[in-house]
């Protein structure tokens, strides 16, 4: 007997010269596994169900059984199985039989309609896609962890410039730095209009303030105590401030990047607490493979070493949160909430990155839930604060080094 | 933005729209699969209760072999299409628009960098299959494509030719058709093929290959063919 045996996306097949399905092994529908067999089957090494069919058709038709198959990966398999085996690719069989892989997807139980097949296969390549990205991305982690400290330096040099800015512009007009708090605006009615006697409500609406704020300013401006300064004295403010403007555009730039190279290197961080805390949390930990293989309890107080250390030597009370303060649901609760959120956010970190280096899989939207639920449970269970007890006396503490 | 003002089927071809716009240009045009949302930096037009994306000449070299008059479009609404070298999915969207829900587009493409570009525009189309692999070796995506009505390919690759006729006997079915985008550098390659030009017709006539139409992209691309065929199993 002469039969024609394919693995597909769904399972494997025997199929005979008429294009029968003789025999069958569908493969569990589960994502996961799925992503893991199609791999497999790329890399030409057959799958669990190619074997379980295999072992089948021996045990019912017995070994003078002939196969025929289409890569020498599954024919050097079934020749050590002492098959008769013939390597032969696109045949009219197999090709009738991948015509219809949708029909065979419903008829196997695989899936209920040949609607679903479409969802299903757009899933199951998406998700074997970004598998196979995430293998090419390695080492993308550190180029996470770079641009989330040139960011971070951005920051420090931006304010240090608008701190700058903000006393050099105020010899010229100093009522303007109480009525704009923001930096950017700041810059922009520097770089923009530059002299205060240029400053009018058509260029302020321009640049997006509202009437209101705009007529304040104007009024500010004419009544202004400030130095009056010649092009020749403002152009060098100006051009502090369009470096703050570019300063400021690069960093969204750079913030776009690393949202979309976080999503690649660790798509479940990324969705728990975002690409900035995400990459936050990898740059305290060196790589995504150390941060991988850190407990809960450290991820806990990654970025608080200096109080926590404090607290170990002194025997004092360790701190609560580290970097992870900046997840908003940290630190928008209350004080004495903020300690078991914490806990409860760092557990999941732990699992997500662990997924994100060792499996690949993505779990992000079952931690998600399981960490809102708990953060509810949370918000419940203690919405007082603690009674206030006396303060228990501090342990004695060993010999310090100095 | 210029608006538009009157939108007709591009015949003879099916699916593929004329938009003309106030200003009095025309443009080629698709029906947006998922309106609202851009691909490359196309425009989107809305006339009636249809959004319609531009189709720019100068960026997919499909649109441009139907501005030359390539004989003809098989690619139809409900059709399954292996897209060999999709990249960032230029054409492969308006290919997806084309073949509507009903239909698939397998989009193969090897580089890992335009592969997530690619991904991102997968991710809305449902029909719009992305598969990360070498086209040379197309055992490797057998699992997952079905038998196909036919194929595109644009790889920059110097053995097209052999790499389409070895994805044809995996999955193009009998009576299937192939459009394949060739470097050609003479100007008119029908009187002047040159020496790897001519090598990747015959190449394709010995596969099984039966050529219909040669089209030069000029000026749209000044360094491409198109090339028409049907398979003969």
């Amino acid at each position: 007997m002469r039969l024609f045996l394919t693995d597909t996306a769904i399972g494997a097949f025997a199929v005979d010269e008429n294009g029968n399905v003789v025999l069958k092994v569908v493969a569990p529908n589960d994502i996961n596994k799925l992503v893991e067999r199609s791999l497999s089957i790329e890399n030409d090494v057959p799958t669990e169900e190619f074997k379980k069919l295999v072992n089948d058709l021996i045990t019912t038709y017995g070994k003078d059984l002939e196969v025929v198959v289409e890569t020498e990966g599954y024919a050097k398999y079934l020749n050590e199985l002492g098959l008769k085996t013939t390597l032969q690719f696109g045949n009219d069989v197999i090709l009738r039989f991948r015509s219809e892989l949708p029909k065979y997807a419903v008829e196997s139980g695989f899936i209920s309609s040949s609607e679903e097949y479409k969802n299903f296969v757009h899933m199951l390549a998406l998700a074997v896609t970004r598998s196979k990205l995430r293998v090419v991305a390695q080492k993308r982690d550190l180029l996470a962890i770079q641009a989330i400290r040139a960011i971070d330096d951005i920051d420090k040099v931006f304010n240090l410039f608008a701190s700058r800015l903000r006393e050099w512009y105020s010899i010229h007009f100093p009522e303007l730095d109480d009525l704009v708090k923001e930096h950017v605006d700041y810059a922009r009615i520097v770089s923009e209009i530059g002299s205060r006697e240029d400053i009018n409500e058509k260029n302020l609406r321009k640049l997006g303030f509202s009437e209101g704020r705009a007529k304040r300013i104007i009024s500010a401006a004419e009544r202004s105590l400030g130095a009056e300064l010649s092009e020749y004295d403002i152009e060098p403010i100006q051009t502090l401030a369009n470096i703050m403007l570019e300063l400021n555009n690069l960093r969204d730039g750079l913030t776009q990047y690393l949202s979309s190279l976080m999503k690649e290197v660790a798509p479940n961080i990324t969705e728990l607490v975002g690409p900035l805390l995400g990459a936050r949390l990898l740059s305290l930990a060196g790589s995504l493979e150390t941060l991988a293989k850190l407990p809960a309890s450290t991820i806990q107080v990654l970025g608080a070493e200096k109080a926590l250390f404090r607290a170990l030597r002194t025997g004092g009370k360790p701190p609560k949160h580290g970097v992870i303060f900046q997840y908003p649901e940290i630190h928008k609760a209350p004080r004495w909430q903020r300690g078991k959120i914490a806990r409860s956010l760092a557990t999941k970190l732990a699992i997500a990155a662990k997924a994100d280096y060792f499996t690949g899989r993505f779990i992000a939207d079952k931690l998600k839930k399981a960490l809102e639920e708990r953060i509810n449970e949370i918000k419940t269970l203690y919405a007082k604060p603690p009674p206030k007890t006396a303060k228990p006396e501090r342990r004695r503490t060993q010999k310090t080094r100095k | 933005m210029a608006e538009a003002v009157r939108v007709y089927e591009y015949s003879p071809y099916k699916d593929v729209y004329v938009v003309e716009l106030d200003d009095g240009s025309t443009r080629l045009a698709t029906k947006n699969l998922v309106p609202g949302r851009r691909v490359y930096d196309e425009w989107l037009f809305k006339f009636g209760d249809v959004e319609y994306r531009e189709w720019n000449t100068y960026r997919s070299k499909l649109a441009a072999a139907l501005l030359k008059g390539i004989k003809e479009l098989s690619i139809c609404r409900g059709d399954k299409v292996l897209y060999l070298g999709a990249g960032s999915g230029t054409t492969a969207s308006h290919v997806s628009d084309i073949v509507g829900l009903e239909g698939r587009v397998y989009a193969v493409e090897f580089a890992p960098r335009v592969m997530r570009e690619l991904i991102t525009v997968a991710e809305e189309r449902i029909n719009l299959i992305p598969i990360l692999a070498d086209a040379r070796f197309p055992h490797r995506y057998r699992y997952l494509v079905e038998t196909v009505d036919g194929i595109y390919c644009d790889v920059a690759q110097p053995e097209q030719a052999s790499l389409v006729i070895l994805n044809a006997k995996y999955f193009l079915k009998s009576g299937g058709y192939l459009y394949l985008a060739i470097k050609a550098r003479s100007i008119d390659v029908t009187k002047e093929p040159d020496e790897i030009y001519r090598r990747e017709i015959e190449t394709l006539k010995r596969g099984g290959f039966e050529v219909i139409d040669v089209i030069h992209l000029d000026p749209f691309d000044k360094d491409h063919a198109m090339v028409y065929a049907k398979y003969v199993r």
